[in-house]
Formats: C-alpha cells, sequence, structure tokens
C-alpha cells in the first residue's frame, strides 16, 4: 500500500462560496466556535476559507470566490522552519502537524505564503451544549500551539483501516475517505484523492488540466512549493467574447 | 589636542572604587525604580503564562510582534561589548580601554534580555521552551531540526552568552583581588573566592593577557555569526513580504554595530554624571567613538540603500505593496521618517562637529537618538513584513501592541538597567589594571614645536 | 624589532638620498619585464582584433570573458589603491614604504578604463526589457542608461585615483623637480606650487583624506553600477542584494593581495629589500587574512538565502553561477579565496614571513580572477528572454577561444607596463612619508627592558 500521494482538485468555476465546506470542517476537526469577538481579534480559525474577491465596477460587479485550505505542499515552506519537527512531511504526502511537539514558536506560520496555519491564541471552549458533538478521532488543541488542515486524516486512517480489515482497497472518492469539506460541497467544487494511483479522479483530473489547454494552477507557483492542491481556474465566458470582439 | 592626566595608582583605585566601596547617592532610589518596572513586567508575564498569548496583540497573519523586534533589538545592542573589546584590541586602539568593561558587561546582559524577549515570553508554550534546545525525544530518535534558523539561533546566543561572559570575568580577576584587598570579613571572603587566587604573579599576568587576545581572536566569527543568524531568521523564509533578501546578514551586523557602539557611548556618558569619573573618560574618548561611529553610521546607510534598491529592482507586487505600507501610509510613514532622522540623518550630521562629539550633551543626545531609530528601523521592518501585503489581499494583517505586551518589553529595558546597576556595586565598571597598563605604556613624543601621544610597542 | 623599522636610514637626508638615487637607477630587469609586457600587450591587442572581426558587438555571448578581464582589473587595481587610504587613515605606521605603490595602482585603473570603452559597445541596451537598475518602461529614461552611468562613474573612479596619487606625490616630484634629473620641465609641472611651507603641509593633510574618502565612495559606486549593468541585470530572476556590496568586498581583498605580491616583487627584484620588511607583510597578510575570512561570510549570506528559499527563480541563478556548469571554477575560486587562506593563515609562522602571505596572495588573485569568470562569462551568455522572473534555460558553460586567452594576457600585461611606466616617473615609495616616520619613531630605555621602541600617533 505505499506510495499514496493524496492530493486534492478545486473546481473554482463551481465554487458559489456558501461555506458549507467551513462549516462542515468545523464540526468535523472538533475547531472552537469562531465569534465575533475572535473575528474583530483577527484570530478565527478556519482550516478552510473562502476567499471573497470583488471583480469589475458597480453595476458590473461580480464576487469571485476561491476556497483557500492547507495546500500540502512536497516543497513545504513551514516544514524546514520548526526547531522541534513538530511539522513534517509524513510519507503519504501529507504535510501533518504533531500537536505534543508544538512548542509555538509560530515560525511555521510566519513562513507560509498561503496564511494556512492558525494559533490557538485561547485554550479552546465549547458550550456545555456542544460538548457531546465533539468528534473523539480529533485531538483538541490546546492553546499555544500551530494547527492547520490534515486532509481530514482521521477518515483517510479509518477508511483505510477498515478497508485493509475487509482486504479490500479504498475506493476513489469514497464518501468515508473524503475530507468533511469535500462531502459537504454542495457543487462538487472539491475533488480529494490519490494523486499516485493513476485512475483516481484527482489524478485524472490533474493530467487533463495541467496540459496546454487545461484550467489548472497552482496557488503561488513562483515560489516552488509544489502544492499537492491544484485549482483549477474561473471560465470567464465574457472574457472570451473580449478577446473574440 | 589630547590632554594628559597622569594619574597615580593610588588615585586610580580611590576614584574607580568609588561605586563598589561606597554607596552612591542615587543608586538605591534608581535601582528601585527599575526593580519595580521589572517586576510589573514579571507579572504581565505571569499573565500572559495564565491566559495564553491571546492577551498580545498577536493575531494572524501578524504571528510575531513586539517580542521579536525587542529580541532583535537587544541582540544588536549586545554587538558593542565585542566590538570594542576584541576588535578595538586587536587593532590596538587605545581608547578602549576605560570602556571596555561596560560594553561587555552590557553584552552580557542585554543578551539575556534578548533571551527574555525572544524564546521566553515569545512561544506559545513558554514552559516548554527548554525542550527547544534541549531535545527531549531521545527515545523515539526525534532530534531537534538543525535546518531551522530557531535552531541556529539559541546556539549562536548561548555561545556569544558564554564568550561574554568569559570576557568579563577573565578581565575582573585582577580588579576583584584590589576589592579583596581592600574589603574586610564576609565581603573579602567573597571578593577571594571570586578572584581565583590573583596574586598578580608574572605567570598570571601572563596567562590572563594571552586569554585575553585568545578570546578576542576565537570570539569574531560568533560575533559576525550571531546578527547573521538573527537575521536568517527573517531572511531565509519565503512567506512575508521583504524579507527574503540576501542583504539581510551584513545589513543587520552593521545596524547591530551602530546602534551598539551607540549605546556604549550613550553609557560612557552616564558613568561620568553618575560617577564622576571624568578622569578617565575624556572628550578624546568620546571623540575616538565619535569618528567611530561616523563610519559605521555611514556603511550602515550604504547597506540601508542597498536593501531598498534592490526592493525597488524587483518591481515585484507584493514587494512595492510592503515598500509602500512602510512609507506612505500613517502610522507607518510618520514612523519611517523618525527612524530616518534618529538612525542617521540627525546624529551624523552632530558627529561630523568636533566640539560637538566632544561634548557630553550632545554626544548622550546623538546615541539615545540611534537607539531610538534602530529599535524603529527592527519594528518597520518586522511589522510591516508579517502584516503580508501578498497576493493574497483578502489576508492582509494589522497589528497594534497590547498594554501586556508594551510592560514585558519594558521588563527587558529594566532588566538591562538593574544589572548594570548591581554589577556596577559589586564590580568596578572600569578596569582598573587596563588604565594602569596604558598609563604605563603611555608616553609622548615631540615633533616639531607639538606633542603627540605616543605608545610603546613590544 | 622588526626589519621594515631599523634597517634603513636613521635621518632624513640619508633616507631622501637613497631613495631618490634609487629611483633615478634604471635596471635592466625593468626595461626587460617592460619589453615583454609590450610585446604581450600587443598580442592583447590582436587577440581583440581577433575576437572583434570574428564575433562582432552584437552577440554578448562572446565578450562574457572580456567583461570579467575588465572586472578582474577594477576588482584587483581598484581594490590595491584602498591599502594607502585604509591604512593611512587608520595612522599606521607601517604603510609608510607601500603607500605610493599603492595609490601607483590608479594609473592602471585609468588603463581600464579604456578597456571598458569597447566594452560599451558589446552590452545591449535596456530595450530588451530586461529587469534594470533604471526602471526603463517606468521612468523615461534612455536604453543606454548603464552605458553612460557606469562610464561616468568608471572615469570619476580614474580622475579620483590619479588625483590621489598626484597630490600625494606632490612633495615627492618637488624633490625631483630641485634635485634636476631629467624630465625637470615635466616635473616643474607637476609640483609647480610645492614649497612645503607648514600652510601647505596642513592642507596635505586634509585633502589626502578627502580624496582618499572620495576615492572610496567612488570605488563602491563604480562596483555597484558595473556589478549590476554588467552582470546581475543580465540574468532573469537574479536579485541580489548583496552582490554589489560583495564585489566591492571582492576588491578590497584583492586589492590586498595584489599589493601583496607587488611588495614582494618591489622587495626581491626592486631593489627596496631594506624598505619593505617583514612588518609590511604582517599588516597586509593579516588584513587579507580577515579578508579571506570575510569572503566566505558574503559569499555565504547570498547563499544561504537562494538556497533555502528554494524559489525557482533563485534556483536558477544558483545553477547558473555555482552549482551547474561552471562548478569546478567557482569550486576553485572558493578553495583559493577561502580555504587556503583559512587553513594556512592561522599558523603563525606562515603568517609571519615574507613568502608565505604572498604565495597565500598569488592563490587569492588566481581566485578572484576565476570568481570573475564564472560570473561573467555565466551572466553574458544568457540569452534575452521575455520572462524577467525566472531563468528558464540555463546556458551551457562557454569555453574561452584563443582570442579570450590572448585578450586576458594581454590585458594584464597592458596593466604591468603602466605600472612600469608610471612607476619610472614618480617614486614607487613614498620619500616623504617614510621622513615623516623618522620624527614619530623614538627608542627609549624602559625598567629593566634593554630599550622599547615608542611610536607616536598624530591626533
Amino acid at each position: 500500500m505505499a506510495g499514496e500521494k493524496w492530493g486534492m482538485v478545486i473546481d473554482v468555476d463551481k465554487c458559489i462560496g456558501c461555506q458549507a465546506c467551513v462549516v462542515a470542517c468545523q464540526a468535523e476537526n472538533n475547531i472552537p466556535i469562531n465569534t465575533e469577538d475572535l473575528y474583530n481579534q483577527r484570530r478565527a480559525v478556519q482550516w478552510i476559507r473562502i476567499e471573497r474577491y470583488w471583480e469589475g465596477e458597480f453595476p458590473d460587479v461580480k464576487a469571485r470566490f476561491i476556497p483557500v485550505l492547507c495546500q500540502h505542499c512536497s516543497d513545504a515552506p513551514c516544514e524546514p522552519v520548526c526547531p522541534v519537527f513538530a511539522t513534517y512531511h509524513n510519507p503519504e504526502g501529507l504535510n501533518v502537524q504533531v500537536y505534543n511537539r508544538c512548542i509555538g514558536t509560530r515560525f511555521c506560520a510566519n513562513n507560509c505564503p498561503y496564511h494556512v496555519r492558525f494559533f490557538n491564541f485561547w485554550e479552546p471552549s465549547w458550550p456545555e451544549s456542544l460538548k457531546n458533538q465533539l468528534n473523539p478521532d480529533v485531538t483538541v488543541r490546546s492553546r499555544g500551539i500551530m494547527e492547520k488542515c490534515t486532509f481530514c486524516i482521521q477518515r483517510i486512517r479509518r477508511s483505510t483501516r477498515d478497508a485493509k480489515a475487509e482486504g479490500r482497497g479504498v475506493e476513489d472518492g469514497a464518501r468515508e475517505l473524503n475530507p468533511a469539506c469535500v462531502n459537504a460541497c454542495p457543487t462538487d467544487t472539491l475533488f480529494f484523492g490519490d494523486l499516485n494511483d493513476p485512475d483516481s479522479k484527482v489524478a485524472r483530473m490533474s493530467a487533463e488540466e495541467t496540459g496546454e489547454h487545461g484550467r489548472g494552477y497552482h496557488m503561488l507557483e513562483e515560489l516552488g512549493t509544489e502544492p499537492n492542491v491544484l485549482y483549477l481556474k474561473k471560465v470567464d465566458k465574457n472574457a472570451k467574447e473580449a478577446s473574440h470582439a | 589636542m589630547q590632554e594628559h592626566v597622569q594619574l597615580d595608582q593610588k588615585q586610580i583605585n580611590k576614584e574607580l572604587l568609588n561605586g563598589v566601596l561606597q554607596m552612591p547617592k542615587w543608586w538605591p532610589g534608581a535601582t528601585a525604580v527599575v526593580l519595580v518596572i521589572f517586576i510589573v513586567g514579571l507579572c504581565a508575564f505571569g499573565y500572559m503564562l495564565n491566559k495564553g498569548v491571546g492577551v498580545t496583540g498577536l493575531n494572524r497573519p501578524v504571528y510575531w510582534g513586539f517580542f521579536m523586534v525587542n529580541f532583535v533589538f537587544w541582540i544588536g545592542i549586545s554587538h558593542a561589548g565585542i566590538m570594542i573589546s576584541a576588535i578595538l584590541r586587536l587593532t590596538q586602539a587605545e581608547w578602549r580601554r576605560p570602556v571596555t568593561r561596560a560594553a561587555e558587561v552590557l553584552t552580557v546582559f542585554s543578551l539575556m534580555a534578548a533571551l527574555m524577549a525572544a524564546p521566553l515570553v515569545h512561544v506559545g508554550r513558554p514552559w516548554r521552551a527548554d525542550l527547544w534546545v534541549f531535545p527531549y525525544d531521545f527515545a523515539r530518535g526525534v532530534w531537534i531540526n538543525i535546518r531551522s534558523p530557531f535552531i541556529w539561533d539559541p546556539s549562536a546566543v548561548m555561545t556569544y552568552l558564554t564568550a561574554s561572559t568569559l570576557f568579563v570575568l577573565v578581565a575582573l580577576l585582577p580588579d576583584l583581588a584590589i576589592i579583596r584587598d581592600r574589603s574586610k570579613g564576609f565581603t573579602r571572603v567573597a571578593y577571594s573566592v571570586m578572584c581565583l587566587g590573583w596574586r598578580g604573579t608574572p605567570r598570571q599576568w601572563k596567562l590572563q593577557a594571552v586569554a585575553g587576545i585568545l578570546l578576542s581572536a576565537l570570539v569574531l566569527p560568533v560575533f559576525v555569526s550571531v546578527h547573521s543568524i538573527v537575521s536568517w531568521d527573517f531572511a531565509v523564509q519565503i512567506g512575508p513580504e521583504a524579507w527574503h533578501s540576501t542583504i539581510f546578514a551584513p545589513y543587520f551586523i552593521i545596524g547591530a554595530i551602530h546602534s551598539g557602539v551607540s549605546a556604549v557611548a550613550t553609557v560612557m556618558v552616564l558613568m561620568v554624571w553618575l560617577w564622576g569619573w571624568k578622569n578617565y573618560i575624556t572628550p578624546d574618548h568620546l571623540d575616538a567613538i565619535g569618528r567611530l561611529l561616523i563610519i559605521v553610521a555611514t556603511t550602515w546607510f550604504f547597506f540601508f540603500f542597498l536593501e531598498w534598491v534592490f526592493a525597488l529592482y524587483s518591481l515585484e507586487a507584493p514587494e512595492l505593496a510592503m515598500r509602500d505600507l512602510q512609507v506612505f501610509q500613517w502610522p507607518w510613514s510618520g514612523l519611517f521618517v523618525l527612524f530616518l532622522l534618529t538612525a542617521f540623518f540627525i546624529p551624523v550630521p552632530m558627529w561630523l562637529f568636533r566640539n560637538l562629539r566632544r561634548s557630553l550633551w550632545a554626544m548622550f543626545i546623538s546615541t539615545i537618538l540611534v537607539n531610538v531609530g534602530m529599535w524603529l528601523e527592527r519594528f518597520l521592518i518586522i511589522i510591516p513584513g508579517t502584516m503580508r501585503r501578498g497576493h493574497m489581499i483578502f489576508d492582509w494583517g494589522s497589528y497594534h501592541p497590547s498594554l501586556i505586551e508594551i510592560l514585558m518589553v519594558a521588563m527587558t529595558f529594566a532588566w538591562v538597567i538593574l544589572g548594570m546597576l548591581l554589577f556596577s556595586k559589586v564590580f568596578p565598571l572600569i578596569p582598573l589594571f587596563d588604565i594602569k597598563e596604558a598609563m604605563v605604556g603611555r608616553d609622548e613624543i615631540k615633533v616639531g614645536r607639538k606633542t603627540v601621544p605616543a605608545s610603546i610597542r613590544e | 624589532m622588526h626589519d621594515g623599522h631599523s634597517a634603513n636610514g636613521h635621518d632624513a637626508a640619508s633616507v631622501s638620498r637613497g631613495l631618490l638615487d634609487r629611483h633615478r637607477a634604471a635596471p635592466i630587469a625593468r626595461r626587460i619585464a617592460a619589453l615583454t609586457a609590450g610585446v604581450l600587450f600587443l598580442l592583447g591587442i590582436a587577440g581583440f582584433v581577433i575576437k572583434l572581426l570574428d564575433k562582432g558587438t552584437s552577440d554578448p555571448s562572446a565578450w562574457g570573458y572580456y567583461a570579467a578581464l575588465v572586472s578582474f582589473l577594477l576588482t584587483a587595481a581598484g581594490g590595491a589603491v584602498m591599502v594607502a587610504i585604509a591604512t593611512r587613515l587608520a595612522k599606521a605606521h607601517w604603510r609608510r614604504p607601500i603607500s605610493r605603490a599603492s595609490e601607483m595602482f590608479a594609473v592602471v585603473t585609468l588603463y581600464t578604463f579604456a578597456l571598458l570603452i569597447p566594452l560599451l559597445f558589446a552590452l545591449p541596451s535596456l530595450s530588451d526589457h530586461r529587469r534594470s537598475l533604471w526602471f526603463f518602461g517606468e521612468l523615461n529614461v534612455p536604453g543606454y542608461m548603464p552605458h553612460i552611468m557606469t562610464t561616468l562613474s568608471f572615469f570619476f573612479l580614474a580622475l579620483a585615483g590619479l588625483a590621489l596619487l598626484w597630490m600625494s606625490a606632490l612633495p615627492d616630484l618637488a624633490s625631483l623637480r630641485d634635485s634636476s634629473w631629467g624630465l625637470t620641465g615635466l616635473f616643474n609641472r607637476l609640483s609647480n606650487t610645492w614649497q612645503g611651507t607648514s600652510r601647505q603641509w596642513f592642507v596635505q593633510y586634509h585633502r589626502l583624506g578627502i580624496l582618499g574618502a572620495l576615492y572610496f565612495m567612488m570605488l563602491v559606486t563604480t562596483h555597484f553600477l558595473f556589478s549590476m549593468d554588467f552582470a546581475m541585470a543580465l540574468v532573469p530572476g537574479w536579485i541580489d542584494a548583496l552582490f554589489p556590496a560583495t564585489h566591492a568586498h571582492n576588491s578590497l581583498h584583492a586589492g590586498a593581495a595584489l599589493m601583496l605580491v607587488t611588495m614582494f616583487v618591489l622587495r626581491r627584484f626592486g631593489g627596496y629589500g631594506d624598505y619593505i620588511g617583514l612588518d609590511q607583510f604582517w599588516g597586509l597578510g593579516k588584513l587579507m587574512f580577515a579578508l579571506s575570512l570575510l569572503w566566505f561570510w558574503f559569499w555565504f549570506s547570498s547563499f544561504i538565502i537562494f538556497w533555502y528559499g528554494a524559489k525557482p527563480n533563485e534556483q536558477a541563478v544558483l545553477e547558473l553561477l555555482m552549482v551547474g556548469p561552471y562548478l569546478p571554477i567557482f569550486m576553485a575560486a572558493f578553495i583559493l579565496n577561502f580555504l587556503v587562506p583559512l587553513f594556512t593563515m592561522i599558523w603563525n609562522p606562515l603568517r609571519k614571513s615574507v613568502w608565505g602571505p604572498t604565495i597565500i596572495a598569488c592563490g587569492v588573485l588566481l581566485g578572484t580572477f576565476f570568481d570573475r569568470v564564472r560570473l561573467y562569462a555565466a551572466s553574458w551568455s544568457v540569452a534575452a528572454a521575455d520572462d524577467k522572473h525566472t531563468l528558464r534555460e540555463v546556458p551551457a558553460a562557454i569555453m574561452p577561444d584563443v582570442a579570450d586567452v590572448m585578450m586576458w594576457v594581454g590585458g594584464l600585461a597592458g596593466a604591468v607596463l603602466v605600472y612600469i611606466l608610471a612607476a619610472r616617473v614618480i617614486p614607487i615609495i613614498s620619500v616623504w612619508e617614510q621622513k615623516e616616520l623618522l620624527l614619530y619613531r623614538m627608542h627609549k630605555p624602559f625598567h629593566r627592558l634593554a630599550e622599547v621602541l615608542v611610536l607616536g600617533k598624530k591626533d
């Protein structure tokens, strides 16, 4: 089974900015509630966020959405700078965070060009009524350490373990394998799978879309971080017409 | 021309030990004040330990704030000691003698302040900060990550602290013996132990001189590496804008010397004012340090110029956005102007005038200004950098330091002043033996109608 | 005592006589050297003509080695003058016998300026839309801005150097004028007004200080412009803010090395053995050693940022200049400029000798030569491209052809020739500084020791 390389494809063309992925991630990964206070302090934790940009002048204004999460870079800038190996690259191509090792230098967060690493400024807390809905498979992170998107590693672990026990491989695109954000997306914007398996959906999409006429691009490609998240750019019909005219 | 005050040994002993053997009138009050500030800072630290880093003004993406600024600032100040002691010793500059110890002690205490500012209060879990330097997971083969500049950093700083402390101790031995001979009872026992049986035999003197020269030569690479590595904490990163520049190491080093030597000049003036050592720290000494500062400041400005030219040369949008923030957006623009004025455009023209170089007041004000400017320099590099004026404009940040942060920064300042004050009560701040050596080695030569100071060369 | 101080005469008149007599003598060895250099220089001109006819000026990659030659001469000879300026600023007495030999390298800079002119024709204008210091396209500047600014800066550097040489030689020229030995007309004109009054001496000291500072600023400026416009700007994606400072530092380093070699030649073959002694080699050797250590620091400061950041544009630059086609040359430069000095100069017996620092200095000069070749041959071989951000394709190493070798030999020989000719006119050891030393030096009895040397330092 050696040699998985988990990756994601995000079709920006389909994203409607509904934030379902954000909420799903919040629930799956025991992320404390982002109150208004936390937003105002700029300390909200969102492992996946929808960045919204306005394009054009009134009245021809368009909202553009782009979901941004940890890119699980193959050449991740956050990894070499951690003095205590709290962040490292695992053999499955995931950029993982070891909470117990982290001492909170915040060096990794500083060196992340995508701003997808989050620091626990406060001890996490939930209202009494929500205590029982915490996910038992995910650690609650204490204050003073970094956290970030894991591609829902607990789901990857459980599904591969279950599949192994039943003597089969994990099905590509199975709900139990997919991260919470992928499952929650109503428009099929997000795709998750093993990039090393040539038959998987994500591998096929990246092969198709990174060609000459493909829509694929990596975020901040000029930095050479080699992300494992591939974006497919928006199909802009107006732009095409403009170029014809 | 240099005035020549020839002092006899008795007078030197009497005057230079006035802070140790007697209690200066202002000393208890001043010490109490800084002690209070220090304790208040400690309380703020305790509050942060209890509540979490949330009590600071840090946020996403400004993850490094005031503490980092002050870490760099204090490391900068710490470059004073070795610059004065080692480099000027190796180049045989006579004017170094009365200020070597004050500069070295300033180095030791400011390094401690730096360690307080960065690993201790900066990290999210300070109670585990020791694991950073002393790896804990032997059993599972997890070692510290030597690729991280944050591992190079403590290694360099600790080495520097060790070497500087040795520097101070080796130079202290003969003076401690003098105090031992002039004290009674418990004090005498304490100084006897501290001076390690110094009797002043030729062999002891020889070993002491050899140790001094060896330490000078060996500490120089450490001196250069410390601030280079501190600069690489920033420069190796590709995340924040405007940090990823090759100029950083030399720029930081020369900036450190600029602020460090200025701080020494401030301390020199204070030594004259507070202890009345005007026979030892004369306008000639201030003149010499002023001339050194002109060269250092100009070189620093050249590197500053290079940093800017290449930021603009790249013409990359994030880089330009960050520069725009630094220069054109309030309050950064105001700070930027203040930084330029205080770090260069006020003090350097002042030092060009011989009268001002030789005036205590002018040197005091100009060198304080330099350190205000150099603090702002670090502030203006670090904070706008972490504000991430990058391609992802959705995530542009902002930052205001909180009261807790300011109190903790005040704590580091209080620590350095407190350390200097306590040191001055226990040990002489001007090396007695060095002054005496200068008196012996000093001579004059008549050239025509003029007399020039001369020194004996082996 | 160090032999540099004690061997020569003890009164001013005998110092004057000794040095001026030696200046007037024209040893046969010098004539042979001048003649050989002249012939080799002609060979260099032939090489230049071959290159010009063969390749023309439209292809920059043909002129990389020539650019490296100009850069090397600017680096070594330009920096050699700084030996006099820096040590005079620090009031070091050991500089006295070598300050003139150091300032004399200003004539080589003038010669280098002449060599620069053909290079201007080979440097492409900014209209190829490369990134430049001059914000071509953003601001309204002419496309030949690099050519204009480098020429101006180079010219004023040569001018400042010559002014410094002339002013520093003024008292000596006056004594040559007064001793009426041939060329009187020339000396008359050069030292017209010098009478040696107190006022003139006062002005002299200040003038030397100011000209020295001016020269240093021009040197830094010239290195800044030359390294930017003749190397860095040619490579897309090469943004190294430290490079101009490294270039200038290399100049001080190679300058110290060049002076060590010059001193050795003057001592061994020039008949100045009783003036240039261990003191000078020791002082300058230490300086070169310190600069060798700084060489590593400057190089590493640039390298670690590019290597650690691992951005594609930076990796391409590393590939081009260091680890790619020019790796052997880079390694040679690294070993000769840093490793060899480090592991030899820490050894006292070697540092405190005449031959030791000289041999290491030869290595440093050779290392600087390799360094310049790797930088300039590489950057001139990059073809113009639309992409300003990254060097997409690293070109293969350019090998020197016969014309390149001829130009290099001839170019260096020309520098030697110019230097020898200048030394024929101006005394190569500063007579007045040598005489001044006698005023500041005294032997005194001291305690039980027999005698100590007391050296005065002017405020």
